[in-house]
């Protein structure tokens, strides 16, 4: 061990560490990341990992974000998102969030992807005074916890609220069914499974089977083989998109028809269901059904409509490489829509807490890309953006929505 | 009854998936020495190769298939030329970081060309059941059954009966020797590779219509095909397929009739059968014992 | 005589070293601080495994895991016993030691591969595990040790010897110091008989038996030293990363353990500190190449098989070779 090696090495620790050009936006006077002339939103998404097919949601933010810039900005801001990977784990989207607030100076977090990295930079932020804008979680904390956490703020219906109007259906539609469920283990899966049995509450539809599978696993085969053992004649389906798709898959395989399925909107997306059918010749997905808040590209009623002809362009002309049939897009612009809304609410003295201000007391109807009579609203109890949603029932490839809008209140 | 079957036959289905990329990986150590820890994503890859041919380019299955083998089987060769032979002669931990970076590159150049996006990949078989004996079995199974079979049995007949074989059988047994009766030694371990890349291109193949293709879907069968190699013996060809079988079969079960396995720990018993094994019998059911006397 | 000089060079060493760790925080900005501390960190855990690895010749694709002992038993012992986070990092060190023994003491057969194999599995099943004991872990929801009044200078800085540390410099300044302990406790361990033993064990296990090496106490006390270290970087990185869930201690941990101290070099402090800095910057550094999504990855894969190829030593290998080019150059200099 030489002197002389190991002095190499530390000179070499030092110039790494010396050139340590750091970018960020000048801190000038009062918040960071924002300038008379510009905003700079930061969040993580997952890139790669298991939840990388959610990343589309930035990916419709950013073109929302740059088509909005192209025609001037807002209140004379040009609105910049910048968003990193993190491979679809918590730990990650801490670092990363760090990265971006210490190192990168961000006006705010903005969509970040995911319950559990939302839980964990939850408790660094608030300490920060940093809002947490829009998480892309539908978990119920986001918004039941605004005492504790008055700086973070959630988006889309909460799962709870989405079992809640599942259940309520189906003890409307289908009084005395057999309800099969098999669900993810862990918030996601039980928020969802715990509103579908409030919905079911003092009905005379019964959940007769549920079956668990641990998150991350797509390997369903014993619980399937269980739920079709139970000879229930409706089968829901609170699971992630791969694993949804092996359940209806293997649901095929083992010769099992329900009556009707249900499948979570999460997983709802036309290309889970269209693999889901394995190019139709799966029947148990004919006729799925599942809520929904946004407009699907692929519905027909919305083709010729002013807001996804908008859609179509936006994605055209700022992220022509994605696949503009996902509707995980049209999310990305509606919370990029809801965003520009409040910014331009705030006016011109742009900072944290009037930000903050603005977002805790929002009415913003007429979100183009949210389905027709959907309104973003929050106000001083009630921090759930969203709490309306439609049915929609999966026929010959496409989705259709039916019936009218279904509400839910927090307790 | 009639359940106990469905779960042997679906057990055996994916038991020939594992015993699939376990031979893969006997084939690579026998003939190398090493543990390629790239074999799953290698598969995954040619899994890529032939949706790309079926989705994008509308080609039938039977055709794709074949000519997935073949730029698998040149893609082995090549990555053994490149990437290993430089560090065949050096120690045991070079060559595992080189198959950790090779992982590393394969895994990455995947999410780079087709994205995370998860595709879909329709089978050959289709995915009706039949009945047998009152029992409800899936034609997707037997036909992965079939497969499987019918590329080891292949490759035992190539081992067997042909010319070459017998070289790549000398050469992984003793090379010094083999060299000095005229076989081309790195060729053989090249071909070794191609060899080892096909199987795991079937393996690939094989798990594809009834998962979804993404660029982690091997990652969970690499385990179980580890767990296969090292129970039927990290040399021994039969016991990488007998391996994978039982793996196969006895996981299924455990998931279906042990309430406390279930089926989320089906991956901690596979890698609770690796480490008792080990610690047991290293040299699994069918290798040799090494016996080290002092 | 020849005793002497290591001693003294070693010192000398120690002194450079901790000089430039002291004075680095003035050169760099707060977040850079942070990403130095995680350098820290690694190191300490890089010093255990190469006591395993470059010392004893065990291959282990398994250290994350001793690090998520380390790290859980720091969590816990914060969250649900108000231990302040410095008193947890020998208790952590101590349990992940246990645990390297007990994983030891049944591995003391299996070498080369089948080690690499074995260890790869416990990898494997860590995040498993952890999710399984949930009501002890906290399960997929991990345990979140921001703001808690026993994370040091989380909320608040904290004054130490007349200087005020935030954070991120708090951080720097302990992992450091850790890793220097870590570095002398090592130096001193296999300086002597010990490391001896270990070293025997590594160039012919039969040899060292046959000169009355006992093969499983060394095996197993390796085993135990490497990763009470990797259990007390653990601590430091669930104290660092304020949060701890099944993810922080991915597979991917483990492998990049062992990348780092086989590509910094086995067995030299420099090549140590290579490989940590290399575990927390080629990941950033692949990025800056390209960050469209997957090319990080091919990036750092290609980089790997290349120093593999091209420097069999690691970057300690690098330097040892330029500083013979040197010696070379001064003794050709001064005429011979």
């Amino acid at each position: 061990m030489s002197v002389a090696r190991a002095c190499l090495a530390l000179v070499a620790v030092l110039a790494i560490g010396s050139t340590a050009a750091l970018a960020g936006t000048a801190t000038g006077v009062g918040d960071p990341g924002v300038t008379p002339t510009s905003v700079l939103l930061g969040g993580t998404t997952s890139l790669t990992g298991s939840a990388s097919q959610f990343s589309a949601m930035a990916v419709g933010a950013d073109a929302y974000f740059r088509y909005v810039n192209a025609k001037g900005g807002v209140n004379g801001r040009s609105i910049t998102y910048r968003y990193l990977d993190d491979a679809s784990t918590a730990a990650n989207a801490l670092q990363r969030t760090r990265e971006l607030v210490e190192q990168e100076h961000v006006f705010a977090i903005f969509n970040t992807l995911g319950t559990e990295p939302n839980l964990s930079i939850r408790p660094y932020l608030s300490s920060g005074k940093v809002p947490q804008l829009f998480a892309a979680s539908g978990d119920t904390s986001f918004g039941r916890d605004y005492e504790q956490y008055p700086t973070t703020i959630g988006f889309q219906p909460t799962y709870t609220a989405e079992g809640w109007v599942l259940g309520k259906y189906l003890a409307r539609s289908a009084p005395g069914a057999k309800v099969a469920v098999l669900f993810q283990n862990d918030a996601y899966g039980k928020d969802l499974f715990n509103g579908l049995r409030k919905g079911l509450e003092r009905s005379k539809t019964r959940v007769i089977a549920a079956q668990p599978y641990e998150a991350g696993s797509v390997d369903v085969g014993a619980q399937m083989t269980k739920l079709k053992a139970s000879e229930a004649d409706t089968f829901v389906s609170f699971a992630m998109p791969k694993t949804t798709v092996q359940a209806f898959m293997l649901a095929g395989k083992l010769g099992w028809k329900p009556k009707r399925v249900i499948t979570s909107a999460l997983s709802s997306s036309s290309s889970v269901m269209q693999q889901a059918s394995q190019g139709g010749t799966n029947r148990v997905v004919e006729g799925a059904v599942s809520i929904a808040f946004l407009k699907d590209p692929t519905d027909s009623e919305w083709k010729s409509e002013a807001s996804m002809k908008l859609y179509g362009q936006i994605m055209k002309q700022y992220a022509p490489d994605a696949d503009a049939t996902d509707v995980s897009h049209v999310y990305g612009m509606a919370v990029a829509w809801t965003t520009v809304e409040a910014l331009s609410k705030v006016g011109k003295d742009l900072t944290r807490a009037s930000l903050l201000k603005v977002v805790d007391n929002l009415n913003a109807p007429g979100n183009p890309f949210l389905l027709p009579g959907i309104t973003v609203k929050t106000s001083g109890a009630d921090r759930y953006p969203i709490d309306q949603m439609l049915l929609q029932r999966w026929r010959k490839g496409t989705w259709k929505s039916f019936g009218g809008l279904w509400g839910y209140r927090a307790p | 009854m009639a359940d106990f079957v469905q779960q042997v036959v679906s057990g055996l289905a994916s038991g020939g998936v594992y015993g699939s990329l376990a031979l893969a990986l006997v084939l690579i150590h026998r003939a190398t020495g090493v543990i390629n820890f790239a074999q799953g994503e290698m598969a995954t890859f040619s899994t890529y190769i032939l949706w790309t041919l079926t989705a994008n380019h509308g080609w039938s299955y039977w055709p794709a298939f074949v000519v997935t083998l073949l730029v698998s089987f040149a893609g082995g060769i090549g990555i053994h030329e490149l990437v290993i032979r430089p560090v065949e002669r050096g120690s045991v931990l070079r060559i595992v970081i080189v198959t950790i970076g090779l992982l590393l590159l394969i895994n990455g150049a995947m999410t780079w060309i087709w994205t995370g996006e998860v595709r879909y990949v329709q089978g050959p078989f289709p995915t009706r059941t039949i009945d047998i004996g009152g029992v409800a079995i899936s034609l997707q199974d037997i036909g992965t059954i079939a497969v499987s079979i019918g590329t080891v049995g292949l490759l035992w007949l190539f081992f067997q009966f042909t010319r070459v074989g017998l070289a790549m059988r000398a050469a992984a047994v003793n090379p010094a020797e083999a060299r000095l009766v005229g076989v081309r030694v790195t060729w053989m371990l090249g071909l070794g590779w191609g060899l080892a890349a096909v199987l795991g291109a079937v393996s690939g193949m094989l798990t594809a219509p009834s998962t979804i293709l993404d660029p982690s879907m091997m990652q969970v069968v690499l385990i179980y095909a580890f767990a296969a190699a090292v129970l039927g013996g990290i040399d021994s060809p039969v016991g990488a397929v007998v391996g994978g079988l039982l793996i196969g079969v006895g996981l299924n079960l455990l998931g279906a009739y042990v309430d406390f396995i279930g089926s989320s720990l089906q991956l901690p018993a596979a890698l609770a059968i690796i480490l008792v094994v080990l610690m047991v019998r290293p040299a699994g059911i069918f290798g040799r014992r090494e016996v080290k006397k002092v | 005589m020849r005793v002497r000089r290591s001693t003294l060079r070693a010192l000398a060493l120690f002194a450079v070293l901790t000089a430039v760790v002291v004075v680095l925080p003035h050169f760099v900005s707060d977040f850079r601080a942070q990403q130095f501390a995680y350098v820290g960190i690694y190191l300490t855990a890089l010093i255990g495994l190469n006591v395993l690895t470059g010392y004893t010749g065990q291959i282990s694709l398994g250290h994350g895991a001793f690090m998520a002992v380390g790290g859980y038993t720091t969590a816990i012992l914060m969250a649900d016993h108000g231990v302040k986070d410095v008193w947890t990092i020998p208790i952590a060190a101590a349990v992940a030691g246990v645990a390297g023994l007990l994983f030891g003491l049944p591995a003391v057969r299996l070498s080369g591969l089948y080690l690499a194999l074995a260890t790869f599995a416990i990898a494997v099943a860590t995040p498993t595990v952890i999710k399984r004991f949930d009501g002890f872990t906290g399960g997929g929801s991990g345990i979140n040790l921001f703001g808690k009044p026993e994370l040091t200078a989380s909320l608040t800085p904290v004054e130490i010897f007349g200087l005020k540390l935030n954070f991120n410099n708090w951080l720097y300044a302990l992992s450091w110091t850790v890793a220097l302990i870590a570095y002398v406790l090592a130096w001193l361990l296999l300086r002597g008989r010990t490391g001896r033993a270990f070293r025997a064990v590594r160039d012919s296990e039969t040899a060292a038996v046959s000169s009355g090496v006992n093969l499983a106490l060394y095996k197993t006390l390796a085993f135990g030293i490497s990763a009470a270290f990797a259990g007390a970087a653990g601590a430091l990185f669930a104290i660092a990363t304020t949060f701890v869930n099944p993810d922080t201690f991915p597979v991917a941990l483990s492998i990049f353990l062992l990348v780092g101290v086989v590509v910094g070099g086995l067995g030299s402090l420099a090549g140590l500190i290579a490989g940590a800095v290399f575990i927390q910057f080629m990941p950033l550094w692949a990025q800056s190449v390209s960050s469209s999504a997957g090319a990080p990855t091919v990036v750092y894969g290609v980089f790997l098989i290349l120093v593999m190829f091209v420097l069999p030593g690691g970057f300690a290998g690098l330097l040892g070779r330029l500083e013979s080019l040197t010696r070379r150059g001064y003794d050709r200099s001064s005429g011979s």
